[in-house]
């Protein structure tokens, strides 16, 4: 199940005032723990943070909000940010890498989600190829990119870990992803 | 009697030293008398610095002081535009003629002085700030309308500054100006201080062992500034500074942190500062100062 959670409301009922910038680190834990008490009421496999009315993202509020929210264990819905423009984007890009991390975007124009932050080659390889091709096993991401079976294992875990894909029944498996391509 | 405080004629984060060396040449516990009537111009930093003064004075318990306004009718009427004044009256008992002047919002002052206690107190500040910066920083600075943002985040990562770590209240105020004597351009000047417990107080708990005997306010802002520690073990801390920092590499921006008896700056090569200055005359608190320079095909 999919939920949509909008941050500008999120906000509005946290600051007192007209505000509509996602500033300071109070307003960031203020923030993040309603999203953490949405998922938790609500709990589904992805969750679409939406920032479309959201004016400023700092990095001490990105930092509270999309950092705390990934690294949190007890959160385990994938969760995909959209409605973010380019400068948001920077500031949330700078902390994701401060941590180590990688989180995914919703591409408005291509529809599906992109990956952002610190993200090593063979992360990016397993997760386009996850998305091109539809949900695999680790054995057939293995023959579909030509890697050892341990690679691709590794590299499938690792998006897992992240919470950039998900197993279900078919496999491992990637948000949002597109109809396969046929073969 | 009355210890006179010289507040320089010409008022910026160089002249600041003269400042403080006067504030500092006595104890706090004086009666003092801020005597403004020379003054013929302050940047945003020397107002904020001089509230900073009062700020300290009154939390110290020290007598309330004097302040004489400037002589020249023009300069107090700027001052009384920047929301100075304001502020000051609370602080202290304000001598000579002030004028009644709401600020105004097409001037050169971005972000009148502003009192920056609270998290609300910063998303005031940011609210304020965009209009206004997006009209100087794009029209006279030939700086990206998308920086904008960026500007704006670095003013809110400053003030966080204060709320995060001061320990009391502090003051924030935005003008763009000509900066003739080092630049001759077009700059825009972000002024934060506050007279909270200092970079070295902060740090003292989990930095001053790593650095022995260097242990000072040098070395804390060095900390703070160049290796963006923080005095919270949280693993996310210490991104605002260094936000900053990037911030001011894309637009060849200059930051000055001055704290205790120390003072560390990001020097541009525009700017012949030099990047760390220590045994100065101690100050309170700490003062932030951000310059934005027209960029170079605008003119400015």
């Amino acid at each position: 199940m999919t939920q949509t959670i909008r941050v500008d409301q999120l906000l509005r009922e946290t600051v007192q005032g007209p505000y509509c910038d996602l500033v300071t680190r109070a307003t960031g834990r203020a923030v993040r723990t309603s999203i953490q008490q949405r998922l938790s009421s609500r709990p589904g496999s992805l969750a679409l943070i939406d920032f479309s009315e959201v004016g400023l993202v700092d990095f001490s509020c990105a930092d509270e909000v999309i950092a705390k929210l990934l690294l949190d264990p007890l959160t385990e819905t994938i969760i995909v940010l959209q409605g973010l423009r380019e400068e948001q984007l920077e500031a949330i890009e700078h902390v994701l890498e401060h941590h180590d991390l990688a989180a995914l975007v919703h591409d408005a124009a291509s529809g599906v989600a992109r990956m952002v932050g610190r993200v090593s080659p063979d992360l990016r390889t397993a997760f386009f190829t996850l998305q091109r091709t539809g949900p695999a096993t680790v054995q057939t991401l293995a023959e579909q990119i030509g890697w050892a079976a341990e690679r691709a294992e590794a590299a499938l875990l690792a998006l897992v870990r992240l919470r950039l894909a998900r197993t279900g029944s078919e496999g491992f498996v990637v948000p949002l992803a597109p109809e396969p391509l046929s073969p | 009697m009355s210890r006179v405080v010289e507040v320089p004629a010409s008022f910026d984060d160089r002249s600041f030293e003269q400042f403080a060396a006067s504030f500092s040449a006595g104890p706090i516990a004086d009666r003092m008398v801020f005597d403004a009537r020379p003054a013929q111009w302050a940047s945003p930093f020397g107002l904020v610095g001089m509230l900073t003064a009062g700020q300290a004075i009154r939390e110290a318990g020290g007598p309330r002081p004097d302040f004489t306004v400037p002589a020249a009718d023009e300069v107090r009427r700027y001052w009384a535009r920047t929301g100075f004044f304001q502020h000051a009256a609370e602080l202290f008992d304000l001598h000579g003629k002030v004028p009644r002047l709401k600020p105004d919002e097409q001037s050169d002052v971005l972000l009148d002085v502003t009192p920056v206690r609270a998290s609300e107190d910063v998303h005031a500040v940011v609210g304020k700030i965009q209009a206004g910066a997006a009209r100087i920083l794009t029209h006279e600075l030939g700086i990206d309308v998308k920086a904008t943002m960026g500007f704006a985040m670095a003013l809110s990562e400053a003030c966080q500054n204060i709320v995060e770590h001061a320990g009391t209240g502090g003051w924030a105020a935005v003008h763009a100006y000509t900066f003739r004597r080092r630049l001759g351009r077009r700059v825009v000047v972000i002024a934060v201080s506050d007279a909270g417990v200092g970079f070295r107080r902060s740090l003292e708990v989990t930095q001053a062992r790593r650095f022995g005997d260097r242990w000072g306010d040098g070395a804390a802002l060095e900390a703070a500034v160049i290796q963006n520690v923080s005095r919270f073990r949280d693993p996310g801390r210490g991104q605002g500074i260094a936000g900053i920092k990037r911030y001011l590499g894309r637009w060849n921006g200059k930051l000055s942190i001055r704290s205790g008896t120390a003072r560390i700056a990001i020097v541009p090569e525009w700017d012949d500062d030099v990047p760390m200055t220590e045994h100065l005359a101690a100050f309170p608190g700490a003062q932030l100062q951000i310059v934005i320079p027209a960029q170079e095909s605008t003119g400015g």
